[in-house]
């Protein structure tokens, strides 16, 4: 069904072509058909914390006795905390986000995650990803459920991009994404922008003949996306409001993401993992692992948010991670895996300024299995919330099979 | 006796259809039992006889392939046995945890690119690369590919955990022996083997309430079994019955989704294999019953009883399962639509159904069926698939003559196309439809690939007279199958060049990038 709809679009691509107009021009007609010409729609970003990041030294319950009393070696000191609200704060590597706590632009959820009590990576991270906890054989992912289902958004190259050599599990499917490694070698890789344009153009002829099928209209878009890329020609760019971006692989996928946005190819959907959270062994505090990693995260978040400046007000930034650790700290001034953690989202549209979620407290016999924080948001409540109320997707029953998603438990992340 | 039926079957067979010359016959039977022509091949097999060369693949045995016994012998991973990777992995995550605990903080050294880490990591590589030479080089075909499909029909995630040792044994031992077999051997292979049940949790599937005697006690208290996630599970002893195995096995490897099983079929399944599980890895990481951990109630799945037996219950199991209609009627569409048509046309399934039920489930002469089925050969179907990334890469190796070293060089590039070689999360496998593989980033990396293979093509020979070199790259590639617009506009493009290695480089270049190559 998709490839008769995509084939559709596209045939009538075709007969613009032929009408002598040129493929920017298609690209840019296919997208305003989508929302009025000059005002992008509603984005979101997701950064995978691949690892399981420890959410209780990431939004730090410094208000708990019993999170001292766990964590003799690893907890942050409470006058380290950049304090949030009396009972939460952040740890001291994310100070760089607390004036978009300020301004409410940034929320925090804590005690999220699968209803799944795997403990392992690979399946949680899995779980999160298909949005079908427990379900191993669900094909695709989350995201391109969305983009399947919710067709309100034109279908540009654009419109679901994954930073990174592959595809993740929560693009994966049967609507079209991109997987981006980096964007200034989106396209044929010739040195030579004579040679590469040349090649380009009798590429795009061979499939131009290869008649209607999806080879043909794929190829017609691969082409539009690198006709789209090259105007908004990103060997140039240069962050808004002074930005530096943190060195480092996350700061690289950020400004790219940023870049994207700008270029207004239509973008709805970027996704972009961190890893480095898998924190067993010599975590640290206020320093040391995790806090440098925080750091990294805080800096990036911060800038990005910077760069984009006014754009922010159509942009979510939402932050996953498979699931939290221990509450104890292990013998190796570590964690181990656990069950809930902390996600952050930010961007204008967010209802921020507050720790959303019900906080389960962490004495005994208010943990999961003994051990870890309970889970008391699934994260489909959450991503479901800003599925429907930020990108505006009208069927959640598709996007999370097997699934009721009802507004009655969404968190109130989004701004009504 | 057997092979003299075959023949007579075959000769009665209806062989190569309406509308296709012997040359023709030969290039498309090439696409779909091998990893396409090399050059020249569709003539060798033309000559041959397809039909008769069909069988020579059938009977890949008595094939000799000595040039890929020669080539095996680069890759170390063939040199370790089981036991061996998991020591090695044991003693590369012990060695990293060590570097961890004496990292300073803000060291961001990738612990996984240093050391026996990085060692471990390279026999990944080499493990992937393996694949392509075996695709490309081997004599056996149709076996290369068949050791394909049912890898991937019994995918096992080679990131999870242990199956990172686990998985070489898998393909050597439990795969390769057994691809063109009985599809009943192959099933109970994959359920005995210990990367299965390690990815599909059964190794941790005990009946509720059992315990082990206390020596036994040692694989779940051990802290180094597996990568870190494990330690996580096995600290806690397992407490229950785990249904993933058991729902796979009937979704994905048996009857399919539609094939009539319940909720309570899977919950029985997984009881009848509780006590499934693997040895500690300092004992060789093989298979293990523990009758400790298994469900002694009787069973019923599917309306069959199983009584109480052990470990053979579990094997009577698999013996059943492979012989239901529905599990015979899944794996022959699944094969139809690798062999055929992403759509597999029923005539086809039909007949693959009945020389299944007629052998029993011999694999081969399912694959006979299929390949003397009128749909294989009918015009719809010839040149009509799209090659899955694995399959690109590998054709065309095979047709500019380029010769795959050790290096996971192509191996990496097949990932990039989207296809990372044991690395599907879901135990669905990777998908065989056009509509999976072909999209605008896919298209455009396939289109990169192929400029930087045309570089080493050595097979099209450098000729100055531009009409006669796409001749020669027609013939060479595309088994004289190039149509007359990609033919057009080559031509176009090599106009204005008069270095005739540059006109070579970009003819071969737009030829496998182009749309012709794409399909199979």
């Amino acid at each position: 069904m998709t490839i008769s709809r995509r084939v559709f679009v596209k045939a009538g691509g075709l007969a613009l072509v032929s009408l002598g107009l040129d493929p920017l021009f298609l690209g840019r007609a296919a997208y305003a058909l989508g929302r009025p010409f000059g005002a992008p729609g509603p984005i979101l970003v997701c950064l995978f914390q691949r690892g399981a990041v420890d959410g209780l030294n990431m939004i730090v319950p410094h208000g708990e006795p019993e999170y001292y009393q766990e964590r003799p070696r690893i907890a942050i000191p409470a006058t380290d905390v950049v304090d949030l609200d009396g009972h939460f704060g952040l740890h001291p590597s994310l100070a760089p986000l607390k004036a978009l706590w300020d301004n409410k632009s940034l929320a925090a959820i804590h005690a999220i995650g699968s209803p799944d009590a795997t403990r392992s990576h690979f399946d949680a991270q899995d779980y999160m990803e298909t949005g079908t906890p427990g379900v191993k054989s669900t094909a695709d992912g989350w995201a391109n459920r969305y983009c399947q289902h919710d067709r309100e958004h034109a279908n540009t190259p654009f419109r679901a991009v994954a930073f990174g050599p592959q595809l993740p599990r929560a693009l994966a499917g049967s609507a079209p994404s991109l997987a981006i490694d980096d964007l200034q070698a989106f396209g044929l890789r010739v040195p030579q922008e004579a040679a590469r344009d040349r090649l380009t153009r009798a590429f795009e002829e061979l499939y131009d003949g290869a008649g209607t099928g999806l080879l043909a209209s794929s190829s017609r878009e691969g082409f539009e996306a690198v006709q789209m890329l090259k105007r908004a020609d990103p060997t140039q760019y240069r962050p808004d409001n002074g930005v530096e971006y943190p060195p480092g692989r996350l700061g690289k996928t950020l400004l790219q993401i940023a870049q994207l946005i700008k270029a207004d190819v239509g973008l709805e959907i970027a996704f972009a993992d961190c890893g480095g959270w898998d924190t067993h062994v010599n975590q640290g505090s206020s320093e040391g692992q995790l806090a440098a990693r925080l750091r990294e995260l805080g800096l990036a978040l911060a800038a990005f948010d910077k760069d984009l400046g006014d754009r922010m007000r159509n942009v979510v930034v939402l932050t996953m991670s498979e699931f939290g650790r221990t509450i104890h700290e292990n013998g190796n001034s570590g964690t181990d895996h656990g069950h809930a953690t902390a996600m952050l989202a930010l961007g204008g549209p967010v209802n921020g300024g507050r720790v959303l979620g019900r906080w389960p407290g962490l004495s005994a016999e208010q943990r999961f299995e003994g051990r870890d924080v309970a889970v008391t948001t699934d994260f489909r409540d959450l991503f479901g919330e800003i599925l429907a109320r930020h990108l505006g997707a009208t069927d959640l029953g598709a996007v999370f099979p097997g699934y009721e998603p009802s507004p009655g438990r969404f968190l109130g992340a989004i701004r009504g | 006796m057997l092979s003299i039926v075959a023949a007579v079957c075959l000769l009665t067979a209806q062989a190569p259809g309406p509308g296709l010359t012997a040359r023709d016959s030969a290039f498309h039977a090439l696409n779909r039992l091998a990893y396409g022509a090399r050059p020249g091949e569709a003539d060798s097999v033309a000559r041959v006889g397809v039909m008769r060369w069909i069988e020579q693949q059938l009977d890949a045995d008595h094939i000799s392939d000595s040039r890929l016994a020669q080539r095996e012998h680069e890759f170390k991973i063939l040199h370790y046995d089981r036991g061996d990777l998991a020591e090695r992995f044991g003693t590369a995550q012990r060695e990293r945890q060590r570097r961890q605990r004496e990292m300073k903080a803000g060291d961001t050294t990738n612990l996984d690119a240093v050391g026996p880490m990085r060692e471990f990591r390279d026999l990944g590589g080499e493990l992937q690369q393996l694949a392509i030479v075996r695709a490309a080089v081997s004599e056996r075909q149709l076996r290369e590919v068949m050791v394909d499909f049912w890898t991937n029909h019994f995918n096992v995630f080679v990131g999870k955990g242990a199956d990172r040792f686990l998985l070489p044994s898998y393909i050597e031992e439990t795969i390769r022996p057994r691809a063109l077999g009985r599809f009943e051997d192959l099933l109970i292979a994959t359920a005995r083997s210990p990367a299965m049940l390690f990815y599909l949790d059964n190794a941790q599937s005990v009946a509720p309430g059992s315990a082990p005697p206390r020596p036994m006690m040692a694989p779940f208290r051990r802290r180094r079994f597996g990568m870190n996630e494990l330690p996580e599970d096995r600290r806690r002893r397992p407490t229950g019955i785990n249904e993933n195995y058991a729902r796979e096995l009937m979704e994905l490897h048996t009857l399919g989704v539609d094939g009539g099983y319940t909720q309570q079929d899977v919950i029985n399944v997984a009881r009848i294999f509780t006590g499934w599980s693997i040895q500690p890895p300092e004992r060789g990481a093989g298979f293990a019953y523990h009758d400790w951990a298994h469900d002694q109630g009787d069973k019923v799945v599917l309306g069959q009883k199983f009584e109480s037996d052990g470990e053979d219950e579990g094997v009577r199991l698999l013996k059943f399962l492979a012989s239901q209609h529905a599990t015979m009627h899944h794996v022959s569409a699944k094969l139809c639509a690798r062999f055929v048509a992403d759509e597999p046309p029923d005539d086809c399934v039909d007949a693959a159904v009945a020389a299944w039920q007629k052998t029993h489930g011999d694999i081969r002469a399912v694959l006979r069926a299929i390949f003397t089925s009128p749909d294989f050969w009918a015009p719809q179907v010839v040149r009509a698939k799209v090659k899955t990334p694995f399959e690109f890469v590998v054709s065309a190796v095979r047709a500019a003559g380029i010769e795959p070293d050790s290096t996971p060089r192509l191996a990496r590039l097949v990932g990039r196309l989207g296809e990372p070689l044991y690395q599907q999360p879901a135990p669905t496998g990777y998908p065989e439809t056009e509509a999976h593989w072909v999209n605008s980033g896919a298209l455009l990396a396939r289109m990169n690939a192929a400029l930087m293979l045309a570089k080493q093509c050595s097979s099209v020979p450098t000729v100055p007279d531009h009409s006669q070199l796409v001749e020669a790259i027609d013939q060479k590639l595309l088994g004289g199958t190039m149509s007359a617009h990609t033919k057009s506009v080559i031509l176009e493009q090599l106009a204005d060049i008069n270095d005739p290695e540059q006109a070579r480089t970009l003819a071969v270049g737009l030829a496998l990038g182009g749309p012709d190559f794409q399909r199979q």
